[in-house]
């Protein structure tokens, strides 16, 4: 599904993002990418979600690699994603409906599909009753639920989630991680990049943890970190 | 792109232009003064235009002999004349008779010509007529070669003169023109530039969604479209009504100038109008969004 090989990248500062980072990831994985801020953690993300490119190694998504994508095709290969948020990210003078709607209007989805796929995806979230609401009228949770809703209505084959639960209290992101679970076991990808010492400790997945662009350490059914 | 997208997306651009209303005003009022002044410049230009030909139609080919030629040698000319291509009609005006018709248009200053003790200055003439306006001029040159004129007068200075006049307004208008078309750029793009920077959010949430290129970008196009246009359009309407105003009032006192009829004129003027503030309005938000919007 996704695999680096030998990735580096140096920004133009001298900063060493990546430093020979390979690895693989497999279809229907649920994968924890920890580390210090500063680690290489937000280059990997913005780099799954191909918004910057490695400076030398390869990098495959979906099986397209990034090297022979023209440009104009990477909105395509987008649509094979999901992508989540620490600060959601909602669009605030749309209703929750409308903001999920909103990615399905995109890839010009007929009137049926969008209202099947709005109504099931609200569900999953729990979200049904609030579809006319606006987001200033949600909390924080709910908030983050409607991003997940927006992720995943167009059935994407992995999800990419930014420490979905940094602004969040246990309670709520607990919630959450409900949610990535069942998405999850429907065969989704799941990369989840996250400062969350509990939660990557109860989960017991995959963790990769980073430190000044190199991987330290990965585990199949990982804890945060052994180092405390 | 489907059709339900495209209005989504028109839906888009007229919400936006909302939420900048005072922006959005301030452009459509730029595009509408700017146009208004090259719609202004278009009509007086094209009004020149139209009297120089009035004119032209309207203007006689007066034909000067030499005091030397008489007799069969005038009938001659005349059939010389009447031979050149174009030449539709020949009226022999006698020295004799230029003479009382000079008297006549002196009225009470023919005393005048008491001083000329009988003696008649004035030249026998052809009054030509020629069939096409255009034709005035060669047909005037022609005959000025033939044996025994000695000159020949076709009301060139007037009608040289509002060609003359014609060169320099198209030339001042051109670069009024460039100067207008440059500042209505510049709005336009800024108020573009500004609802890409308001609505950055959304654009980063449609890149990551997979939204295309074109998709983020055609909402904006519109919105500067719309700009545009609705400047143009404002200045049409404003055109229409005092151009309307402009003929009547020349109408009522400087009847003998000809000057293009309301209709079709002024809607052919309106649409080109609005149609410039449309091209203009979608090159402007092109410039800021490959400027301001890296997608």
């Amino acid at each position: 599904m996704i695999t680096l090989s030998n990735v580096s990248k140096t920004y133009s500062t001298g900063a060493v993002a990546m430093d020979d980072i390979s690895l693989s990831i497999d279809k229907g994985e649920f994968v924890f990418i920890v580390g210090p801020s500063g680690a290489g953690k937000s280059t990997l993300m913005k780099m799954l979600l191909l918004e910057e490119s490695p400076d030398k190694g390869d990098l495959i998504v979906n099986g397209h690699d990034l090297r022979e994508l023209p440009k104009k095709k990477i909105p395509y290969l987008r649509r094979s994603m999901g992508v989540i948020f620490q600060d959601y990210r909602l669009l605030p003078d749309k209703t929750v409906y409308e903001n999920v709607a909103f990615a399905m209007r995109i890839v010009e989805a007929s009137r049926r599909e969008m209202k099947q796929n709005i109504e099931k995806v609200l569900g999953l979230v729990g979200l049904k009753h609030k579809a006319k609401s606006f987001p200033a009228q949600l909390s924080g949770g709910e908030q983050q639920r409607v991003a997940i809703a927006r992720a995943i209505v167009n059935n994407p084959v992995i999800v990419i989630a930014d420490e979905p639960t940094g602004n969040l209290d246990p309670e709520n992101s607990w919630e959450i991680m409900n949610i990535f679970e069942e998405i999850n076991k429907s065969g989704t990808t799941i990369v989840m990049a996250t400062h969350d010492k509990t939660i990557v400790d109860r989960m017991r997945r995959r963790v990769i943890a980073l430190e000044k662009g190199k991987i330290i350490r990965d585990e199949a059914k990982g804890g945060y970190g052994d180092e405390d | 792109m489907k059709i339900r997208t495209s209005l989504y997306l028109m839906k888009e651009a007229f919400v936006s232009l909302k939420r900048n209303a005072l922006m959005s005003f301030a452009s459509i009022s730029t595009v509408a003064v700017s146009l208004l002044v090259l719609g202004a410049f278009g009509i007086l230009g094209l009004n020149m235009g139209y009297m120089v030909s009035a004119l032209e139609s309207k203007v006689e080919v007066t034909a000067y002999m030499q005091d030397s030629v008489e007799g069969d040698a005038l009938t001659q000319a005349e059939a010389d004349i009447r031979a050149v291509s174009g030449v539709s009609e020949v009226t022999f005006v006698t020295k004799t008779e230029a003479l009382s018709r000079f008297r006549e248009r002196l009225g009470d200053q023919a005393s005048m010509l008491e001083a000329l003790d009988d003696q008649n200055p004035l030249p026998n003439a052809f009054e030509i007529k020629v069939d096409n306006p255009e034709l005035v001029k060669p047909t005037a040159q022609a005959i000025e070669q033939m044996a025994g004129v000695e000159t020949v007068k076709y009301g060139s200075e007037i009608v040289d003169q509002l060609f003359q006049m014609t060169k320099i307004l198209r030339i001042l208008g051109l670069v009024l023109l460039g100067f207008l078309v440059f500042a209505t750029l510049f709005i336009i793009s800024n108020t573009i530039r500004l609802t890409v920077f308001a609505r950055r959010k959304e654009i980063g949430i449609m890149k990551y969604v997979g939204a295309t290129n074109a998709f983020i970008r055609l909402p904006f196009l519109m919105e500067g479209m719309i700009l545009g246009s609705v400047g143009g359009g404002v200045a049409a309407v404003a055109l229409y009504y005092a151009y309307s105003a402009l003929l009547y009032e020349v109408h009522q006192v400087l009847a003998f100038l000809y000057l293009v009829p309301l209709h079709p004129f002024i809607y052919i003027i309106g649409g080109a109008l609005v149609g410039i503030g449309m091209l203009i309005g979608a090159i402007g938000s092109a410039i800021s969004l490959s400027r301001y919007m890296d997608v």
